[in-house]
């Protein structure tokens, strides 16, 4: 059966031209359904079918749930983005590219300043203007909106008080963009000007005039959107530390930097329904906020996600300019839109808090990690946006990879007159992650141990909790740094290099998808849903709303689709454009859309699989246990040429309905704790990884320059290498910018004093250091086919490996993020200077030699390492909870432990005078106890 | 509407077709590619010459569209992503970014192609090194470049014919005519 069995009569290879390229809408082509240019059964790829039923795939993290329902068509093979055609040719439509008939121009008057209340507007002048021909104000548009339901704090356009410079006021659309331009000018204002607050310190003190007054749940009279305290653990455990490491940390705003500015295109359709037109990550929010913005029900809204030129977090929220189209176009009657200059791109912003960040940490005397205890203080900006989610990662996502004896935080977001600090890629965690990372460096320096040694024998397994509650599933933490030690030859490098030279270590984790979604009751809905449907030519259409936004999501789907029912990719068609055809999805953040997508498109090519199963069985008259489903064709198990063509076996399950349509969704189990904020941070897998980096520094001019970047990350199951691995690159090459290049740059006078990618420094080609991507594949019981998530978690350890290795190579630690040259020649010529006045050359470099707890922590780790194994194969089951390492005992309710071990979510008044920057929030109280509304 | 420089008919070979755009005098040349011409493929990330999405070939040498009046070339050979393939088939530089991960998000593909077919003309042997060179002007945020070097790199053996050009199956525009009406048979074998 060589070729294999041919699925159609009559299909003949494709016609060829003379110079032997293939004419178009000339060649043969197969019939319909018989799949792509194969007229053939290919065989089964029996090295993408794994061990666990009968193919090669090796699985040394066990078997899958999934793997019954792998056919080698798909799952695991480096491939092509699905819509990767449509991007070489200049063909994907980003959100600049939608062209309407008879459209006009948008255009926004912005704040010229920092905080000022808006007396009046007068627009008379502006619509005498011959060629403008629509010109709202926030009196247009009064309702707020926001991203999170707990915090709208955001109006179309301002209502009452602009918030920063570069805020909405309103906007105008003409006939063409000169003349909207002009029309700026024309609008005469009466300011009010309040006095600003720029920096996040000032705004945990009272004001006269808040930036935001949240009635009864403002605290004091401060800017404090939100503030935060956890403690866990046992907190004796801190005293007496054989190591400690007591960081005080600055990191500047960083922007996504995406490439394609933000555009929209509003435009009312003759029946009265507003098709907009938006690059979004989130076209769900938009939809939400559109209706109670414009007052329009929800079905009278179709939300159209062009593609999107890169989100990572910059393109979530709702935006106020998505709004001012819509309600330009309903007053023109025509369709509007609106393109954004790269300087208003940074207006909007939602990049990454500002933050001050302390980090007190403590290890044991058998460099057990007795504590963290985190303060962060970020600058939120002039909104809301997701900071009250972000307020709480910068704690708890610091609260794995490591067993920790105790674990303390208090962190606050305060809103300032600057653009609002959003969600980033790696959003939250990555700020506490590279000063937790750091600070572990330093211990293993004071206990003269490995760093990597010290962080190998204090992991949590795989299948335990952590200290604050998290449901840690799959873990290839270990694998991860065992390879990046390997990959790197880190064991003859570190500590050993030249001065200017050196190594450092960083790990990180990350959700997998959020599992209490924003704007859900997970109780009642499931936070994933994909619709499929096949007709009689036998190609498979899929409906989700998951946005592709460049992290290949909709070629995720296509595969485990195609996967699932053994189809060549070719057929299965991914719709997911339009909100009008999608189901609802929450959108494209958290790192959610591979595992919960890909799962609710399992599910439902499953319930197609079993249709078409069954019909097989009909004509076959063997029980689909013994059926194989392979390329276009299901056969019987024992003798491949018994079996009916995939359109044959279609046509059957028809005989009745019609097309085949199924539907599946995804919902995360039940999980965490009770306390408040458990929420926060849980997620039904998380993703682990451990990087190393090598840098070159320059003592003389401070610049540091990254070379080498081994990176491995557990990303459960690469349903796409190829993806995985640009996901990975990238992710470094963020991480470097923010690390060693970008900030934003506000001024003594609080301007943004950088807003283009000229002064603003993402990296170049010339910047990037070879990466080594390498994939660990941990396989998780929940993940489809036992992925994680692959696009965030990957930033997190770029940060602190690169500051631990600057160490490395001369000797000096640096807390203030970005290592721009002046930084790091600043701090050398202090270490100099303490040294006695030497020259930068020669700075001693430090050195490692080993003290006795060294093979402690090696022999504990080689321990740990069977324990691990045990536990990820589930041949060891039995309950662990972070606390174990220091004698909790996991079958107790904490209530039931010896003495010490608790939990608080607000501190006790004894505890006040001794919190953190951030934790002076706490000192205010709440209005509600204060008497309510004011 | 407020007046506008003088309306002028700007002529330039566009992809190898002489076209027409009536555009002010002062008008840049990627309004003019996008709304006059309308090769849509030339994006705009910038509009300041800082990150290379505009990216076009003036008789073959890469340049930003967004810092070049459209006066300036009038008459010249103008290459845009549009015309990279021939007629449904891809260029090998198209396919390798595809194949090879040199496109995430896409948005800067366009500009990076033309600088990549532009060094891709003049050499068919460029190093690592000389790739970065050919590519600094353009910035993405989503693959990290390395993607895009390998991808450049597998073209480039495809040019010199070191390797095959990709193969039929990623025809992108493939002819659904049916040679008949689509009957379910049984295969060849002995179905029962
Ligand atoms: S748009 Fe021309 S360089 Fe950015
Ligand atoms: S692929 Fe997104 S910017 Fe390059």
């Amino acid at each position: 059966m060589a070729g294999g069995y041919r699925q159609q009569p009559g299909a003949s290879s494709g016609g060829t031209r003379k110079d032997g390229k293939r004419v178009a809408g000339k060649q043969k082509f197969p019939p319909p359904g018989s799949g792509g240019s194969r007229p053939n059964m290919a065989p089964r790829d029996l090295d993408f079918i794994p061990e666990s039923v009968g193919g090669k795939e090796p699985q040394p993290a066990g078997s899958h749930i999934h793997d019954r329902y792998r056919t080698g068509t798909e799952v695991g093979k480096s491939r092509a983005l699905v819509d990767s055609h449509a991007k070489v040719t200049g063909q994907a439509w980003y959100g600049d590219d939608v062209r309407l008939p008879n459209e006009i121009i948008g255009k926004i008057l912005r704040s010229p300043h920092h905080y000022a209340k808006i007396k009046s507007i007068d627009t008379t002048k502006v619509e005498a203007l011959p060629g403008v021909l629509a010109v709202a104000t926030g009196a247009d548009a009064p309702n707020t909106f926001g991203v999170l339901p707990v915090t709208k704090d955001e109006h179309a356009m301002a209502v009452e008080k602009v918030r920063h410079v570069g805020d909405l006021v309103a906007c105008v659309a003409a006939v063409d963009e000169a003349t909207a331009m002009e029309a700026l000018n024309l609008f005469e204002i009466e300011w009010e000007v309040l006095d600003p607050v720029f920096d996040p310190r000032k705004g945990l003190e009272d004001q006269d005039e808040p930036i935001h007054w949240r009635g009864k749940y403002h605290v004091g009279t401060t800017n404090v959107q939100k503030r935060v305290f956890q403690e866990f653990g046992d907190r004796s455990l801190v005293e007496d530390p054989t190591a400690s490491s007591h960081g005080k940390w600055r990191m500047e705003g960083v922007h996504h930097g995406f490439t394609e500015p933000h555009a929209v295109v509003a435009h009312w359709d003759p029946n009265g329904r507003l098709q907009l037109y938006t690059p979004q990550q989130v076209p769900h929010y938009v939809h939400r906020a559109l209706s109670t913005v414009l007052e329009v029900p929800m079905h009278q809204i179709n939300v159209i996600r062009t593609f999107v030129g890169g989100g990572f977090g910059g393109k979530s929220d709702p935006f106020p300019h998505e709004m001012c189209a819509a309600i330009l176009s309903r007053k023109a009657g025509r369709p509007v839109r609106i393109n954004f200059t790269r300087e208003e791109v940074y207006w909007i912003n939602r990049g990454r808090h500002p933050s001050y960040i302390e980090v007190k940490m403590t290890a044991d005397k058998e460099a057990r990690i007795s504590g963290f205890d985190i303060d962060a203080l970020i600058d939120g900006g002039g909104f809301a946006s997701f900071g009250h989610v972000t307020s709480y990662y910068n704690g708890v996502l610091a609260t794995a990879p490591y067993e920790l004896g105790s674990f303390h935080y208090t962190g606050a977001r305060v809103w300032t007159n600057k653009p609002a600090s959003g969600a980033m890629r790696g959003h939250g965690a990555v700020n506490t992650r590279c000063a937790v990372e750091v600070g572990l460096d330093e211990m293993a320096e004071q206990m003269q141990v490995d760093p990597i040694d010290l962080r190998l024998a204090n992991l949590l397994p795989p299948h335990s909790r952590t200290i604050s509650g998290f449901r840690i599933t799959s873990n290839g933490m270990r694998e991860a740094l065992e390879k990046v030690r390997q990959g790197s030859q880190w064991d003859s490098k570190f500590r050993q290099m030249p001065l200017g030279k050196g190594m450092g270590i960083g790990c990180g984790f990350f959700i997998s998808g959020s599992g209490l979604p924003i704007h859900w009751d997970p109780n009642r809905f499931p936070h994933a849903t994909v619709h499929m449907q096949i007709d009689m030519d036998g190609g498979v259409t899929v409906h989700t709303g998951a946005a592709d936004i460049g992290q290949g999501s909709t070629t995720a789907v296509a595969q485990v689709v195609s996967e699932v029912l053994a189809l060549p990719i070719e057929m299965i068609h991914v719709r997911s454009h339009e909100s009008d055809t999608s189901p609802v999805d929450l959108g494209s953040y958290s790192s959610r859309v591979t595992f919960m997508n890909a799962n609710a498109a399992i599910r439902a090519a499953l319930d197609i699989r079993e249709k078409l199963l069954n019909a097989a069985w009909e004509m076959l008259g063997y029980h689909p246990d013994v059926l194989v489903l392979n390329d276009r064709r299901i056969y019987y198990k024992h003798d491949p040429a018994v079996g009916v063509s995939y359109l044959e076996a279609l046509h059957k399950a028809q005989e009745d309905k019609g097309s085949l349509i199924s539907s599946g969704a995804y919902r995360s189990p039940p999980m965490g704790g009770v306390h408040k904020g458990a929420a926060a941070g849980l997620a039904p897998a998380y993703s682990f990884s451990a990087y190393v980096a090598e840098v070159d520094v320059d003592v003389e001019t401070g610049l540091v320059s990254c070379t080498n970047v081994w990176a491995a990350h557990d990303c459960g199951k690469a349903l796409n290498p190829l993806a995985v691995e640009g996901q990975i690159i990238g992710s470094c090459h963020m991480g470097l910018g923010q690390v060693l290049s970008e900030k934003m740059v506000y001024g003594r006078t609080g301007h943004l004093q950088n807003a283009n990618l000229l002064e603003y420094k993402i990296p170049s080609i010339h910047e990037m250091p070879h990466v080594t991507p390498i994939i660990v594949e941990s396989s998780d019981p929940e993940g489809p086919f036992g992925a994680k998530e692959a696009g965030e978690g990957p930033l997190l350890p770029i940060l602190p490996a690169v500051v631990n290795a600057v160490y490395d190579a001369i000797g000096v630690r640096i807390r203030d993020l970005p290592l721009t040259p002046d930084v790091v020649w600043k701090a050398i010529s202090a270490k100099t200077k303490e040294l006695g006045g030497i020259d930068e050359t020669e700075m001693p470099s430090p050195r490692l030699e080993h003290s006795p707890l060294q093979s402690t922590l090696v022999a504990r780790a080689s321990e740990h390492k069977d324990r691990d194994r045990r536990r990820q194969r589930s041949e060891d089951t039995t309950a662990y909870v972070n606390g174990v390492l220091f004698g909790f005992d996991p079958n107790q309710p904490l209530e039931g432990q010896v003495e010490g071990w608790k939990s608080a979510v607000e501190p006790v008044p004894e505890q006040l005078a001794e919190l953190g920057l951030a934790g002076k929030a706490w000192l205010k109280k709440e209005q509600r106890q204060m008497g309510g509304e004011q | 509407m407020i007046p506008s420089a003088p309306k002028t008919i700007w002529s330039a070979s566009v992809n190898g077709q002489d076209v027409q755009a009536i555009a002010p005098s002062n008008a840049v040349l990627l309004d003019v590619l996008r709304d006059g011409v309308g090769m849509l493929g030339v994006k705009r990330g910038c509009d300041l010459g800082t990150c290379g999405c505009c990216t076009v070939l003036i008789d073959g040498e890469p340049r930003l569209s967004c810092l070049c009046l459209a006066g300036q070339v009038e008459g010249q050979e103008i290459t845009t992503v549009e015309g990279l393939a021939d007629g449904a088939y891809l260029a090998p530089i198209q396919t390798c970014f595809a194949t090879h991960g040199g496109s995430q998000c896409g948005f800067c593909t366009p500009g990076f192609l033309m600088s990549a077919e532009a060094l891709l003309t003049k050499s068919q042997t460029p190093t690592r090194e000389e790739i970065a060179l050919a590519i600094d002007g353009n910035l993405c945020r989503c693959t990290g470049y390395q993607q895009i070097v390998d991808s450049i790199e597998a073209a480039a053996e495809i040019k010199r014919g070191d390797a095959p050009a990709a193969n039929p199956a990623s025809d992108p525009h493939p002819n659904p005519h049916p040679d008949g009406p689509d009957e379910p048979s049984m295969p060849p074998g002995h179905a029962r």
